[in-house]
């Protein structure tokens, strides 16, 4: 197997690996919010904030795959 | 020179000035941000009312909510304080993310989506990290240097690790998601060019706002824990007795 070839399956299980665990968590996290948001309507702001912030908390593990990836890709 | 490693490119300089002051795009978009925003503030400056036109109305409007939203995170007071920066960096962030969006944009070499590039946003980062700083500093000096060592002494690598690490993410942040957006656009593009890349785009359109919404969240976050007083150190009990307790003991 050629280097480069090593470098494309790294940059591909970078970003599939990057992507499955913060989506599974980011689903857990807005699966809670709406239970929540169903049980307490009133405090439906409150909750938003911070599953907003949680989520993009979450989303820069992604990026940060994202970016590996990228740069895994520019060295082929 | 040879070619930098892909997500690091570098962007061509459109305007040579002295090798060390060169123009890119970048910083000819955010030039062009900087004055549309001062002209807007300018001219509604100009045309403040007792009784508000439409450009007041909306302005007001839009200052007032980014005012609440500080004052839901920080406190009313602190809000206020702080307004300034914080206000400007979503504004700037804002408008930065935006502007790849613009038709042409991106094309040519001339104009380009500011926070698409690294260089921008670590500079966002270092803004952001004097500006903690000087305020935490400015909430007290006592403080500033008791909450790197607050529960136990040996917090302290990890405490100044943490100072170093909060920039670096902010600017990571903000820069994957929006050059991540453009190369997936660009792919689309690539793949096919009339659906896709405009569903994708409309996306992008939350997430550009989502984006500057949670880098001023996290940086007044970030104030609020740097800039709130430290309750005063429990004091231990003293072993040694002062000298009128020992007198006393001593005469009864």
């Amino acid at each position: 197997m050629t280097s480069s070839a090593i470098i494309g399956i790294a940059a591909g299980l970078v970003i599939a690996l990057s992507t499955i665990f913060p989506a599974l968590a980011q689903g857990k996290a807005a699966k809670a919010a709406m239970e929540s948001i169903a049980r307490q309507p009133d405090a439906a702001k409150d909750i938003r904030s911070a599953l907003i912030l949680s989520l993009a908390l979450m989303e820069a593990l992604t990026i940060y795959g994202l970016l590996v990836a990228f740069m895994l890709i520019g060295k082929i | 020179m040879e070619k930098e490693v892909g997500a690091v490119e570098e962007s061509p300089v459109v305007l040579p000035l002295f090798g060390f002051l060169d123009v890119t795009g970048e910083v000819v978009t955010m030039i062009l941000i900087v004055v549309f925003t001062a002209v807007v503030s300018l001219l509604a400056r100009r045309l403040l009312r007792e009784r508000p036109g439409k450009v007041q109305n909306v302005l007001e409007m839009a200052v007032e909510s980014l005012e609440g939203f500080f004052a839901g995170l920080l406190g009313p007071e602190k809000a206020r304080r702080h307004f300034g920066y914080l206000g400007a960096l979503f504004v700037f962030i804002v408008l930065c993310n935006y502007s790849g969006l613009m038709p042409g944009v991106g094309v040519f070499d001339w104009l380009k989506a500011p926070s698409a590039s690294l260089s921008v946003t670590a500079a966002l980062g270092v803004a952001t990290f004097l500006f903690l700083q000087a305020a935490a500093l400015l909430s007290g000096v006592g403080d500033y240097f008791r909450r790197f060592v607050s529960p136990m002494f040996f917090m302290l690598p990890l405490v100044l690790l943490d100072e170093v690490i909060k920039p670096v993410s902010l600017s990571l942040r903000l820069y994957g998601n929006i050059f991540g957006e453009e190369m997936v656009v660009r792919q689309l593009y690539g793949i096919f060019p009339v659906g896709p890349p405009i569903l994708m785009m409309a996306l992008s359109l939350l997430f550009c706002a989502l984006q500057a919404v949670v880098y001023t969240l996290l940086v007044s976050l970030y104030l609020d824990e740097a800039t709130e007083p430290l309750e005063p150190r429990p004091r231990k009990q003293r072993k040694t007795k002062t000298l009128a307790q020992s007198l006393e003991g001593g005469l009864k």
